[in-house]
């Protein structure tokens, strides 16, 4: 209990520190959302000071920061000034897509990876193991973006599958849309799966073979336990300590690891919201997006601890 | 009615492998196969098949649904499409006609209109019309609490509009001087529902009114269309007003279509993606590149592209002539000696080479400018001002004449042998103008002045061109909501809010500055069309004269459609394929 208690409250000191930070910076950045109304003849100098001051954008730093807190309290999460609307319900739209194409991708990132890795590990002199390191080397070096515009060139020039959005444009008329949003998903999904899958191969891998490789292992080898079992009933748990850690870390970044791929992609989720709201200077959209990517991170690492205090007698004993 | 052409949403994320596919064969840039097409002065539309689904596509999704707050282009094209105003400019012939209004008529002293409302309308939620809710439409523009960007608009001399429902389908509007486009302040102003809104008016809430969030049902307007349904990130579609007042010449109902589906798409480029893989109908807005992909496949594509020419939009560049007390940053004052002299303007300006502009930065779909008035603009344009023409001898000349010279190794001295050098600050997120920037930097190396680049973030640019004036130089470009010389007023007049060199001054104006702040007043209150051109050909006249802004191309409006929509006929106003949906129609 003190072991959840003191995670916690460190989490809380985290995520205030973050909050605080990411209102810090943007306060120093120049400009605001109603920039551009300045440019808009019809509107005066003055107009534009009143609703600046309407929405409490004059207001000293502290003052702005306490309010947002009180509004997180309240669960609206601070105002949009872009969409005139609580910032909650607009992030809780597009968290869910987000998750959906980021849970998706992540899973199947990390079935291909332990299937080709513990595989690869198990044969080390196959050609299934030359070919799975040719990928893993192939895809670290290549950047995510690159990946992304060839996924979506190859699309645009076959028609395979829809190059952008998470549904049809007429979906919403017709009663097709799982089959659809699956369609959607395949490219973007496909792209970051794509771009996960060469760090997680290279640590299965590695932890498999340094695990395989153990004398205790050799010792059971020695003793004529079949190579089935030896693989994964005595090397893959001792294999799992750093592979439960980065299982961790790939959850934390749930929420932020696909904000380019949504971009290119033009994928409803909180990326592109992103994006946007820092483009337009959406202060608290902003703010909330950096905060839900922040508690993410917290959770997985949190996550990651208690796998780890389950799995591992040693942890527990410490 | 103008905003500025530079987007806050133009994610610099430019699908870096697409402009492989805008290039030709041959691997030249521009060429395309197909000719700029000027709208026709008159558009006679085609009777249409009532029925489908039209899928266009918005670069970024709507900000809100409230007419009384859009601002941003992509909520005004869908608020365009709900809401109907009481008088409207015809884009096809740039001049108001009756809408909501059958007929108008003016006082003698200019003063006062009378309106004279349609009969039986009704909202798209079935609740008639009168003249009750164009009353509550201007209490809701004026109102404080609201602070509705129309709402300086409808002050004049200091003074809000008055309106006075005079019976239920008469209402009179009062203003405090005359003013000569008058009829042309009523384009735009969406009519309210007073049964849904009045609540919310009275509790200060309609700031929030109509929202994203907001039911369909609870939302209600006079235009072709209403909200069926939304989904957030995605798309808004919208199905056809069962009760909007227009017929076709055969006494069919408009609109033709049965809904819009409005899909959102990151930027341009994934927009042209789209639409590309057939799966939205119709394009606009777009960039020279991506129209040079378009064209050389439409024929094989099953589409339309279409190039109407020279918009409202004048890209120019600028110097800081605001007014410091003390020296702001360093050299800025002595800078701004140059800056202030005429003929150093002129001579920049005449040795810009704007035909490379138009044909490096644009792709060959611009036209070259003189002065902020395009040539899209038929019943405005000076066609007595002469287009442009890059002279480094007439540059040279200009300068020798104000004193400055050369040094030996050809670099330009001011009139006290410093050396003359500036740089110039863009937009970053507007690829032309960081071209066209790099072109003039060039250009102006040919007379020995050393340019230097200063690209800039949206907000950075702002920033420095409204606040601190922390540049020396600027590219910007500014596009007009309408024809009328009334919205130059603000970019022209020496206390206009986007006199974007000046805009903090001291000490007296120059002469031809007083000039033009005399003739915009009196263009105000000239009722007659051939006084006030005359008047507005004669500011154009000391525009190009004095030069404060050195206007370079004006880029030409771009769209495209599948061959199977009907009445597509891109205009310059408003929106520039979407002003006629009611009347668009899909071919089977």
């Amino acid at each position: 209990m003190p072991f959840l208690l003191r995670r916690l409250l460190r989490s809380l000191a985290l995520l205030i520190g973050v909050s605080f930070l990411s209102f810090l910076l943007l306060d120093l950045a120049p400009g605001d959302y109603f920039d551009t109304m300045l440019l808009n003849p019809q509107i005066s100098p003055a107009t534009v000071a009143a609703i600046r001051s309407q929405y409490g954008l004059n207001r000293p730093l502290p003052q702005e920061y306490w309010s947002w807190i009180r509004s997180i309290g309240r669960g609206d999460w601070g105002y949009s000034l872009a969409y005139n609307l609580p910032a909650a319900p607009l992030i809780w739209q597009r968290a869910r897509y987000t998750l959906l194409l980021s849970g998706t991708a992540t899973a199947l990132a990390w079935i291909a990876a332990l299937a080709l890795g513990i595989w690869s590990s198990a044969r080390p002199h196959s050609w299934i193991a030359a070919l799975v390191r040719t990928l893993e080397a192939l895809l670290m070096a290549i950047p995510e973006l690159v990946l992304a515009l060839s996924l979506l060139l190859i699309a645009v020039w076959s028609g395979i599958a829809p190059a952008a959005g998470a549904s049809s444009s007429i979906s919403a008329l017709q009663p097709r849309s799982l089959l659809d949003l699956a369609r959607h998903l395949l490219l973007p999904c496909l792209s970051l799966a794509l771009g996960l899958l060469p760090l997680l191969l290279l640590h299965v891998r590695s932890s498999m073979r340094q695990a395989l490789d153990s004398p205790f292992v050799n010792a059971a080898r020695a003793y004529g336990i079949r190579p089935a079992r030896l693989l994964f009933r005595h090397a893959l748990p001792v294999a799992a300590n750093p592979l439960i850690s980065l299982f961790g870390l790939s959850i934390g970044l749930l929420m932020s690891s696909s904000l380019v791929t949504e971009t290119v992609f033009s994928w409803p989720g909180i990326g592109s919201l992103m994006v946007t709201a820092i483009l337009d200077r959406d202060f608290f959209v902003v703010v909330d997006c950096t905060l839900l990517a922040a508690i993410f991170l917290l959770a997985g690492n949190f996550l990651a601890d208690l796998l780890l205090f389950l799995q591992d007698p040693r942890v527990r004993a410490s | 009615m103008r905003f500025l052409a530079v987007s806050a949403n133009a994610f610099p994320l430019v699908l870096a492998l697409l402009p492989f596919l805008s290039r030709t064969e041959n691997g030249a840039r521009f060429q395309t196969s197909s000719e700029t097409h000027p709208p026709p002065a008159q558009f006679v539309a085609e009777p249409g098949i009532p029925g489908g689904t039209l899928v266009i596509s918005s670069h970024s999704e709507p900000k809100t649904l409230n007419p009384l707050l859009a601002v941003d282009s992509s909520s005004r094209k869908i608020t365009a499409l709900l809401n109907a105003d009481l008088i409207h400019i015809n884009s096809a012939t740039q001049q108001t006609e009756p809408a909501l209004a059958e007929s108008w008529s003016v006082s003698d002293s200019g003063r006062r209109y009378l309106l004279h409302l349609r009969h039986g309308l009704r909202f798209s939620d079935g609740s008639p019309f009168d003249a009750d809710d164009v009353v509550f439409s201007f209490r809701a523009y004026l109102d404080d609490r609201v602070q509705s960007p129309q709402r300086d608009l409808l002050i004049t001399a200091g003074k809000p509009i008055r309106v006075e429902k005079i019976d239920p389908y008469t209402v009179a509007f009062s203003l405090e001087r005359p003013y000569a486009a008058a009829e042309r302040l009523f384009d735009g102003l969406a009519m309210l529902p007073r049964h849904l809104l009045e609540n919310q008016l009275q509790q200060g809430t309609l700031r929030s009114a109509w929202n994203l969030a907001t039911a369909p049902q609870a939302i209600a307007g006079l235009g072709p269309f209403r909200v069926a349904s939304y989904a957030p990130g995605q798309r808004i579609v919208l199905e056809r007003n069962p009760y909007y007042w227009k017929s076709d010449s055969r006494g069919t109902r408009l609109p033709y279509l049965d809904r819009i589906s409005v899909v959102f798409a990151a930027n341009t480029d994934a927009e042209v993606m789209r639409f590309e893989q057939g799966e939205t109908d119709l394009i606009e807005n777009l960039d020279a590149q991506n129209f040079a992909l378009l064209a050389r496949r439409q024929n094989a594509g099953h589409y339309r592209a279409v190039d109407i020419g020279p918009g409202l939009e004048y890209d120019f560049l600028f110097f800081n002539q605001n007014a410091f007390p003390s020296e702001p940053f360093p050299h800025l004052f002595e800078r701004q000696k140059w800056f202030r002299e005429t003929q150093f303007r002129r001579a920049v300006s005449a040795a810009i080479d704007r035909d490379a502009l138009i044909r490096l930065a644009y792709f060959g779909r611009a036209d070259a400018l003189a002065t902020l008035v395009t040539p899209g603009n038929r019943r405005w344009t000076d066609p007595a001002i002469p287009r442009p023409v890059r002279s480094l001898e007439n540059a040279r000349r200009l300068l020798s004449s104000c004193g400055f010279s050369w040094a030996s190794d050809h670099s330009l001295l001011d009139p006290a042998r410093n050396p003359v050098r500036f740089a110039i600050t863009v937009n970053a997120g507007k690829p032309q103008q960081v071209e066209m920037a790099t072109l003039i930097q060039q250009d102006l190396k040919d007379i020995g002045i050393q340019v230097d680049l200063d690209q800039i973030e949206f907000h950075t640019f702002m920033d420095r061109i409204f606040s601190n004036y922390r540049y020396e130089a600027a590219i910007i470009a500014l596009a007009d909501g309408d024809a009328d010389p009334n919205s130059e007023f603000n970019v022209l007049s020496s206390t206009g809010t986007a006199h974007l060199w000046q805009l903090k001054s001291a000490g007296p104006i120059p002469k031809w500055q007083a000039e033009i702040d005399q003739l915009l007043d009196k263009q105000l209150i000239t009722q007659n069309y051939e006084e006030r051109k005359a008047i507005y050909n004669r500011i154009q006249q000391v525009v190009w004269e004095n030069m404060p802004m050195i206007c370079l191309v004006s880029p030409h409006i771009l769209a495209a459609a599948k061959n199977s929509v009907g009445n597509f006929h891109p205009a310059i106003l408003g929106d520039p394929a979407l002003w006629n949906a009611d009347r668009l129609f899909l071919r089977p």
